[in-house]
């Protein structure tokens, strides 16, 4: 893998300039074709509002300069943007989302998030617009299967995430670990060897729970059988059956586990995943289990010079899960159905996912676009190229728990995956509260 | 003609302030009635009818009831520390026993952590409570207490009783403020007479002073029971109901079934019980009042 | 007032030392604050308690640049609007509760009281619906409007318990002259409840000050919002330069800092006789 990072670099030296002006004649002649495939809607007046979760003022910049740009080329078309940032995001679409007013393009977490719009009839089946060539090659398989029910494609995936531990190279080498773990008995020896060297080996804050969820759906996806979680997380397992499987506790068992073996620091409860971030960009701790839209905020930091590097959850052998499934997904936009004019929605997605947009999107906000060769040595480290390849070539994705199943049973899991960092309920108690949230869930959803 | 005029004056000057309250706050607590026999969530367009089944599935959630027990928490405490304390405070302040200016600048220094939006106290107090780094335990080791610190929100049992010590941090000098606006009303004469009397300090200040702001007290201790009612925010931004649900109270509660969970229908039956509960609590006060009035 | 209760120096010492120690509590985290919006990201977290290495002076013209100034603008507009409407219809409210009888005025009353137990959360809901009949959505009254509504019943009966202490003769003797109620009002309590009406004035443009939910969820145009919504434009919890948050929130807070500091004097000095009896 190294020898073909390095090699990666040194062509990107050379095609940088070359690679940047083929992404902007590509800009170009998209919009020419975009524009003038349609010469007759020029009179048309159509206005979309537009809402998504990145306020932020890189994203700003992107989201406005390609909105810019679109109508520009598009003087009828309006695009009338609102953001708002992730946590006001949760309130926002519900509040918006009750009032019947649903926006023409809008933000959706894939998984459960998406399902309920689904089930309740608030976005467009896009399948017909992807099947059009202008859509072809542009996302993977499995970026696009994220936003997939029932053989229905319902997103436009923007970015790529995935989990990964992120480790401290200068640490490794001081606990005399040569090598990164690929399996569960050597994450155990690098954990042991860092503790024998004074040093903590994971820093964990699970003060706002989402953070807890990481870990647990990523356990639940090695341990538990395919079919069965996901006909748990979907509630499609009788009732009898519903969150029983053994693998579970084991799951919660693993992740205890972490805490009990000293590899957490002390009561992950009392931080927050950014003070955990803190202290291990500080260089106080070895491993951070972290987002690959994350490792653009290393640089500068401690972490940058003692130099770093990262590697997915190891495999844990005998587990009756999938090994090879990396937890993470897209963020995307979706379409309402009410939108009055569908087609100029989708032409915008479009746009908005060229290569070369996908190219400023990740030059501009340090994200991983999910655009197909959007990401190069040009914009991206070259460990954010290869978290790319890795997602590429895994088998597929296990969604954030959270968001993957009914809200309650996964709230149920949340606080039961902090009593487990605060050692007040064990993996089993813990188990049987998440299989009463889902057992009612059931009842109420039938 | 002008007699029916003059006797609807006063409806008409008190007009807007009830319609404002009729349509931004009463009308919406009207929905809240129809959402809480219902079973909806605000993604999906479906409704529900479930009678009083919200309310049965309240009576058996011991989320609720803990959260419940968080409310007479915060309620005790804020009324000894931000009405009793408060007044306490207010009366040292204006005896004299310290300088006038000198008065002058605790008054201020008590009064201003009520002026920070709840996005500062809440980041900033997430930090001084840490574990290791925080302030609030190194203090602790400093003096030799080394023994009593904790990981203050990440241990379930002192979760909440550290959010509502924020919210004592927040409040008792506002609290103070208006006491000390209260004392003043008090015509100094009967502090004379009192000490010419010959009573000391303590008692001038049961006798004079706390007669003197009776009616302040009154105002004061209805609005810290129902701050503690439907207090939210500071929960909310501290630990949102964490870990493990253990430092919710019925708002915060309320919000993540709203808002997280999905249950909006639920969501109202939490809101109508807070509504009913501290209706209650007020009309107790206002009826004790009345009584030790008269 | 040192006339009241002669003191031995032993209990000054011991009450300043009290309050001294209760104002360092008090202040310290304020102080840490300001220190902290200096720093750099790492230093934060892992030096909380010390200075800064060097201090970061471009923090605050880099939170600046985030369009705080705009923002603040609005918050600026917001408050004002919203403290005079409050204040006003509070004032006469009160006046009229508090000097007229008239039939139902305490059924009146208890629904201005019951306004102070109506929590707002759950209300967002249907409150977004009434806005969007109201047509006001994406307006600055969809800010104000909730803001005034929600800061109705404490104003009224704080201004009622200090009404309550003007002799009722005055009104009567102004309507005597043939004043009627809006101008005795207008000419007779309202100049008389001045410190009142600063407190009260205070006390709201606070809270509009450092509102948050309702101008999220109502407001959507960022020409429209308000400093509490832009500042979570720094990022969410899972993006944050906290040091330049900081920063910002150090200058969020200024503005109402400066006017306590300003308006404390006046009505402190104001309320010396007959407050909120």
């Amino acid at each position: 893998m190294a020898l073909g990072y390095s090699q990666q670099t040194e062509e990107g030296i050379c095609n940088v300039k070359r690679r940047q002006f083929a992404a902007g004649a590509l800009a170009l002649a998209g919009t020419a074709l975009a524009g003038g495939a349609r010469p007759g809607r020029a009179e048309e007046k159509v206005v979309l509002s537009f809402l998504h979760k990145w306020p932020e003022p890189d994203n700003v910049v992107f989201f406005n300069n390609a909105i810019e740009a679109y109508t520009k080329a598009h003087p009828n078309v309006t695009i009338n943007a609102e953001a708002v940032a992730d946590e006001p995001y949760k309130a926002k679409i519900r509040v918006v989302m009750a009032s019947g007013d649903v926006p023409d393009i809008y933000f959706t977490w894939v998984g459960e998030f998406t399902r309920q719009f689904i089930r309740g009839g608030r976005v467009l089946d896009l399948s017909p617009y992807l099947a059009k060539p202008e859509w072809q090659g542009r996302f993977s398989q499995a970026t696009l299967n994220a936003y997939r029910t029932d053989g229905k494609f319902y997103g436009i995936p923007l970015n790529l995430d995935a989990k990964f531990f992120m480790y401290n190279k200068t640490l490794f080498e001081k606990a005399g670990i040569s090598a990164p773990p690929a399996t569960w008995p050597q994450f155990e020896a690098v954990c042991d060897k860092l503790k024998a060297a004074k040093i903590q080996p994971i820093s964990f804050g699970s003060q706002l729970a989402w953070a807890t969820s990481h870990y647990v759906g990523d356990f639940n996806a090695k341990l538990v059988p395919i079919a069965v979680r996901e006909s748990d997380y979907l509630l499609k397992t009788p009732a009898d059956k519903l969150f029983t499987d053994p693998g579970y506790v084991q799951a919660l068992e693993y992740y205890t586990s972490m805490l009990t073996k000293g590899w957490f620091n002390k009561t992950p409860n009392a931080f927050t995943h950014a003070v955990a971030r803190a202290a291990f960009h500080a260089g106080r701790s070895s491993m951070l289990y972290d987002e690959l839209v994350s490792f653009g905020r290393a640089a500068g930091t401690k972490l940058e010079k003692d130099g770093w590097d990262f590697f997915p959850m190891p495999a844990i052998p005998g587990g009756r899960g999938d090994q090879a499934l990396l937890t993470g997904a897209p963020d995307g936009f979706v379409v309402s159905p009410k939108c009055k004019h569908p087609e100029v929605a989708l032409d915008f997605l479009n746009f908005l996912t060229t290569r070369a947009q996908g190219a400023e999107y990740t030059r501009i906000t340090k994200r991983t676009s999910a655009v197909i060769g959007a990401v190069t040595s040009a914009n991206a480290s070259p460990q954010v190229l290869r978290g790319i390849d890795v997602i590429n070539a895994a088998k597929g994705m296990v969604i954030w728990l959270d968001t993957d199943m009914e809200s309650r049973v996964g709230s149920a899991y949340l606080a039961g995956a902090q009593a487990l960092m605060g050692g007040t309920e064990t993996p089993a108690q813990v188990m049987a509260k998440v299989r009463a949230a889902a057992l009612q869930a059931q009842k109420e959803r039938s | 003609m002008a007699r029916i005029l003059n006797r609807l004056e006063p409806y008409v000057a008190l007009s807007p302030v009830l319609a404002l309250l009729a349509i931004f706050l009463y009308l919406p607590l009207v929905f809240d009635v129809i959402y809480s026999v219902h079973d909806w969530s605000s993604l999906s367009p479906t409704w529900r009818y479930v009678g009083l089944g919200n309310f049965r599935l309240l009576w058996n959630d011991p989320i609720f009831w803990h959260g419940l027990r968080g409310n007479f928490l915060y309620a005790a405490v804020s009324l000894l520390c931000q009405v009793a304390g408060a007044l306490v405070l207010a009366a040292i302040l204006e005896s004299g026993v310290v300088g006038r200016r000198l008065s002058g600048f605790f008054r201020v220094a008590f009064f201003i952590p009520s002026i920070l939006p709840i996005t500062v106290i809440g980041l900033l107090w997430q930090i001084l409570y840490q574990p290791d780094g925080g302030l609030i335990d190194q203090v602790l080791q400093a003096v030799g207490l080394g023994g009593f610190a904790h990981a203050w929100l990440g241990e379930e049992a002192t979760a909440l009783p550290s959010i509502v010590a924020v919210s004592q941090w927040q409040w008792t000098g506002y609290l103070t403020v208006l006491f000390i606006v209260g004392i003043r009303a008090i015509p100094s004469e009967i502090y004379e007479a009192a000490a010419i009397d010959g009573a000391g300090a303590l008692r001038s200040f049961w006798h004079v002073t706390v007669p003197g702001v009776q009616e302040t007290t009154i105002l004061m201790a209805l609005i810290t029971i129902f701050g503690a009612m439907k207090v939210f925010d500071i929960v909310w931004v501290m630990t949102a109901g964490g870990p493990n649900n253990a430092s919710h109270v019925m708002g915060s509660y309320m919000y993540q079934l709203a808002f997280r969970d999905d249950r909006v229908g639920y969501a109202g039956a939490v809101a109508m019980a807070m509504f009913v509960l501290s209706a209650i609590a007020g009309g107790l006060q206002i009826w004790h009042a009345r009584r030790s009035h008269s | 007032m040192n006339t009241r209760l002669r003191q031995a120096p032993r209990s000054r010492a011991a009450a300043t030392l009290l309050l001294g120690v209760l104002a360092l509590g008090t202040l310290y985290p304020l102080f840490w604050l300001f220190l902290n919006s200096f720093k750099l990201n790492d230093e934060l977290f892992e030096q909380s308690w010390k200075f800064p290495e060097a201090w970061q002076w471009g923090n605050y013209p880099k939170a600046w640049q985030y369009g705080l100034g705009h923002f603040m603008a609005n918050s600026v507009l917001v408050t004002t609007v919203s403290v005079v409407v409050i204040v006003l219809l509070s004032a006469l409210a009160a006046y009229v509760l508090t000097t007229q009888r008239f039939r139902g005025r305490g059924v009146l009353h208890a629904v201005i009281l019951g306004g102070l137990i109506v929590p707002p959360e759950v209300s967002l809901f249907p409150l977004f619906k009434i806005m969007k009949t109201l047509g006001v959505l994406d307006t600055y009254f969809a800010m104000i409007l909730p803001d005034v509504a929600y800061g109705l019943p404490f104003t009224v009966l704080l201004l009622r318990a200090y009404m309550m202490v003007i002799p009722l003769e005055m009104a009567e003797a102004a309507r005597i002259d043939g004043a009627g109620l809006l101008r005795c009002f207008w000419s007779v309590y309202l100049p008389l409840c001045r410190p009142a009406l600063a407190a009260a004035a205070l006390v709201q443009g606070m809270r509009v000050w450092n509102e948050f939910v309702f101008a999220l969820t109502f407001v959507g145009r960022d020409a429209l919002r308000p400093l509490t919504v832009g500042l979570t434009t720094f990022g969410d919890s899972l993006q944050t330069d906290w040091p330049v948050l900081l920063a910002g929130l150090v200058i969020s807070t200024l503005p109402v800092l400066a006017t306590f500091l300003a308006m404390q004097r006046q009505f402190m000095g104001g309320l010396t006789a007959g407050a909120l009896k």
